[in-house]
């Protein structure tokens, strides 16, 4: 009963802590903005007189914003360097279990060969 | 908000389909919070928050036209913002103390609890295994029950069970260890209450 | 007792060196590796990695130096044009493949090339190969091809391999740790 009654302190306490939190002003701008300049977005139909006005504004905001654009940039070359390094080092962790294979089967092989001179 | 017309969800989502930029933009208006929410708790880097929220909803301008109703699209967006989260954190090495304590952002409602409470547990949330944080934050954060979490996540139901019971375990444990005057949790939430 | 792994790098080191005064020139040019799609697609699990000269630069650029693994690694590659895995797990026993190794082995039969461990345990059913290229007394190339029941792996280094360096890094990446005891040093470094 206790640990029951502690389970459900602990999710209203959680539910509390984990309530939402806002983006930064100005986050559906940003989105258009990344939209503007976005080379995969998808061809839309004809334009709206409407959407024709909302575009002209995005696009000039699209020049104030262009310090962000080089932003996500950053994030993109740092993403690929992070994903480089984690190759790396799992490239090398897998290399060094393959010797220590090597190292368990020369140990304790049936039938090891000598180095040989092949194709020499 | 001043300005923008009370259409419901489901016009939004014809409009924008159909090409409607302001109907996207009160589209994402309207998610950004819980979407960013997500971001935020399973990145813990307020900038990468945003910028993964963002793709999210690049990606959704992109594929718009897939998305069929209102509940479709809540379910869509929980969907993509975690598993872009977690590969993002697949790819990445553990943030440092410093990013970490600065990942605590603004909430939009002030706290319920004691916000000392409050901090612990989002950092002992970050100390969850990615697939296990996703998990807590759907169903405390977005308040899915378990098979609408392995839904989403596409997580046998026994697991998303699992984790919850793992994870709530090991908060209790952690949160009754760290008590600096020794108290157990079941004397916090009494003091709480 | 000394330690199996430190054994076999010191059979291997004063053996590349000898292997060095009689070597012509080595290539330098990665193995051109086969294509394991089919192989791919029945395991579990894959890791395929190719990275080369300027992706090896990006990697160490995001080394951290005051980590002891990474300023390990980042030592080791300050030499390397290239590294390439392909490494597959199964589920379940697989069939040797057979033509994809004698397709790498063929392109180790030229000059240049040794094969420096070769072991057989037919009751594990594992073979592993472990051939390197010397130039000038150098290793410019390092190939390891090793088949388990269930794990079929290929690892191609490309350029200045130091070996000592690689047995520096014992502990860590899951590298054997090698205790040398006191008083005594590997010979013939390369």
């Amino acid at each position: 009963m206790s640990d029951e009654r502690n389970n459900r302190d602990l999710e209203r306490s959680l539910r509390a802590a984990l309530r939402p939190a806002d983006p930064g002003e100005g986050f559906a701008a940003g989105v258009l903005a990344r939209l503007a300049t976005d080379p995969a977005r998808a061809p839309r139909p004809r334009l709206s007189r409407a959407t024709a006005s909302w575009l002209a504004f995005a696009a000039a905001a699209s020049v104030v914003l262009g310090l962000f654009v080089a932003h996500q940039r950053q994030v993109l070359r740092t993403e690929q360097g992070l994903e480089a390094r984690r190759q790396l080092i799992q490239a090398l962790r897998v290399t060094g279990e393959k010797l220590e294979l090597a190292s368990r089967a020369v140990n304790t092989s049936e039938r090891s060969t000598d180095s040989s001179h092949s194709g020499a | 908000m001043s300005g923008e017309p009370a259409w419901t969800e489901g016009t939004l989502l014809e409009r924008a389909s159909a090409g409607d930029t302001a109907a996207f933009a009160a589209l994402v208006r309207r998610h950004q919070r819980s979407v960013y929410s997500l971001s935020l708790r399973m990145l813990a880097d307020r900038f990468q928050a945003e910028d993964l929220a963002q793709e999210v909803f690049l990606q959704l301008y992109r594929s718009i036209r897939s998305v069929e109703s209102e509940t479709h699209l809540a379910f869509w967006l929980r969907r993509v913002t975690v598993n872009r989260a977690i590969d993002r954190l697949r790819r990445e090495p553990p943030l440092s103390q410093a990013a970490l304590s600065e990942a605590d952002g603004l909430a939009a409602e002030p706290s319920e609890i004691d916000p000392i409470l409050e901090r612990r547990l989002r950092a002992l949330l970050r100390e969850l295994a990615p697939a296990a944080r996703a998990v807590v934050l759907l169903r405390y954060q977005e308040d899915l029950d378990p098979t609408e979490i392995a839904r989403t996540l596409k997580m046998p139901l026994n697991t998303v069970k699992s984790h919850l019971k793992r994870s709530l375990a090991a908060l209790r444990e952690r949160l009754g260890n760290e008590d600096p005057d020794g108290r157990s949790l079941a004397s916090d939430a009494r003091t709480l209450t | 007792m000394s330690s199996p792994v430190r054994k076999w790098i010191l059979i291997l080191t004063p053996l590349a060196a000898l292997i060095a005064r009689v070597a012509t020139a080595a290539p330098a040019a990665p193995l051109k590796l086969p294509d394991f799609d089919t192989l791919a697609a029945k395991a579990s699990e894959s890791v395929n990695v190719s990275l080369d000269a300027g992706l090896l630069g990006i990697a160490g650029a995001f080394l951290d130096p005051n980590d002891p693994e990474d300023a390990g690694a980042k030592q080791l590659i300050a030499g390397l044009k290239g590294i390439y895995v392909r490494s597959y797990t199964f589920d379940r026993d697989i069939t040797y493949p057979a033509a994809a190794v004698d397709m790498m082995r063929k392109q180790l039969e030229v000059p240049g090339w040794q094969r420096l461990v070769g072991v057989r345990k037919d009751k594990e059913h594992t073979t592993v190969d472990i051939y390197i290229s010397v130039e000038q007394g150098k290793t410019n190339g390092l190939v390891i091809i090793a088949a388990e029941p269930r794990e079929f792996t290929v690892v191609n280094i490309v350029g200045n391999v130091d070996l000592e360096k690689l047995r520096r890094l014992e502990g860590k990446f899951g590298i054997p740790k090698v205790p040398v005891p006191e008083g005594e040093r590997p010979s013939g470094h390369l």
